[in-house]
């Protein structure tokens, strides 16, 4: 009961803590994958290779139980190159 | 025209068939018509703790596929002729539900009840999404513990993005019931409060559900704890049912036990 003397924290306090972090986490990456940048500078480094590249987007989709990515990639006309 | 209410929760276990069957149940009592729809496809258990389920003869995939007509596949429930109940087939997969065949049935049965309440699998996978797709409101039902109300903000960011309303940027309302609230846990600081939980979930609560044995030994008998006047689950229901029939009804807090609310009254005489 006293344990606010020694600086415990009781146990309801910890998971509003841990939870408040957790979910919003959770709600960041229902868009956001962790390896979503270095992802996206690959794909532009081997497009590139081939045509001119403005921007890469990519998207998680989840429809019912299947998820897909959805990858878009948007050239840049004036750098594509002819062969 | 009737509301069609969906009860999801997230994570499974927590009292979301158990919250359907009262609610049902409550509203049939205050006079309203209402038909409990189980959607947990391959895992049906509304027809159980409704105590209906040696009356069930066609499910409701079979109703969707044309199999079975509506009208001969509704129950009526023997305790109150305002409640009607369609079970959840046993024998398929949640994955045969489809869009359209959902939009059809819960159409129609919109249009022959005041309320229509849709018991949603565990989980948020396809089962989850159908059941949803088509209402207009929900009711998330979560334990006061940390796996229970994560996986619910998972179900309701689904909710908002995959539902009809959603997709057309118009709000789902949302309400939620904190089931098997232990009041002495809450004093001790050993269990969430339920302003923490609104707080983290940010959505409007319709009701606080305290622990109780009475809901095992309901569900032995098949007949919902609403029925059991002295239960304080069954109580609490009877509150959330008139708050969901448009009654103002004042939020019992059941997060104060005896002992506490003893304290309090012997502290004021000290």
């Amino acid at each position: 009961m006293f344990d606010w003397l020694f600086g415990k924290k009781d146990s309801a306090s910890i998971a509003k803590d841990r939870l408040t972090i957790a979910i919003m986490s959770d709600r960041d990456s229902m868009n956001e994958l962790p390896f979503m940048n270095e992802m996206k500078a690959e794909i532009v480094g081997v497009v590139k290779k081939y045509v001119g590249v403005r921007a890469v987007d990519i998207k998680k989709e989840v429809h019912g139980d299947l998820e897909a990515l959805s990858i878009d990639v948007e050239l840049d006309s004036s750098a594509t190159k002819v062969n | 025209m009737g509301i069609v209410i969906a009860v999801i929760s997230g994570k499974g276990g927590v009292g979301k068939t158990t919250a359907t069957a009262n609610l049902g149940l409550g509203i049939a009592m205050n006079d309203k018509s209402c038909i409990v729809v189980d959607f947990d496809i391959g895992q049906r258990n509304l027809d159980m703790i409704l105590g209906l389920e040696n009356r069930v003869v066609y499910d409701l995939v079979q109703v969707m596929d044309g199999d079975a007509k509506l009208k001969p596949s509704i129950i009526k429930s023997k305790v109150n002729e305002n409640l009607h109940f369609l079970a959840a087939s046993q024998s398929k997969d949640k994955t045969v539900l489809e869009s359209k065949k959902v939009e059809k049935l819960v159409k129609e049965l919109r249009e022959s009840y005041d309320y229509v309440i849709l018991d949603s699998p565990a989980g948020i996978e396809s089962g989850f999404e159908h059941t949803i797709e088509f209402a207009d409101a929900a009711i998330v039902v979560v334990n006061p513990e940390v796996s229970s109300i994560r996986d619910a903000d998972r179900a309701i960011g689904i909710l908002d993005s995959k539902s009809e309303k959603g997709r057309n940027g118009e709000e789902v309302a949302k309400y939620l019931i904190i089931n098997r609230i232990s009041a002495e846990m809450v004093e001790s600081g050993e269990m969430l409060k339920s302003e923490d939980i609104l707080d983290i979930l940010n959505i409007k609560l319709v009701g606080k559900v305290p622990e109780d044995r009475g809901v095992i030994d309901a569900s032995n008998q098949g007949k919902p704890v609403i029925l059991d006047k002295k239960s304080h689950a069954g109580q609490a229901y009877v509150r959330i049912a008139g708050r969901l029939c448009g009654q103002k009804v004042d939020m019992k807090d059941v997060e104060i036990s005896d002992k506490g609310l003893f304290k309090k009254f012997t502290g004021i005489f000290r």
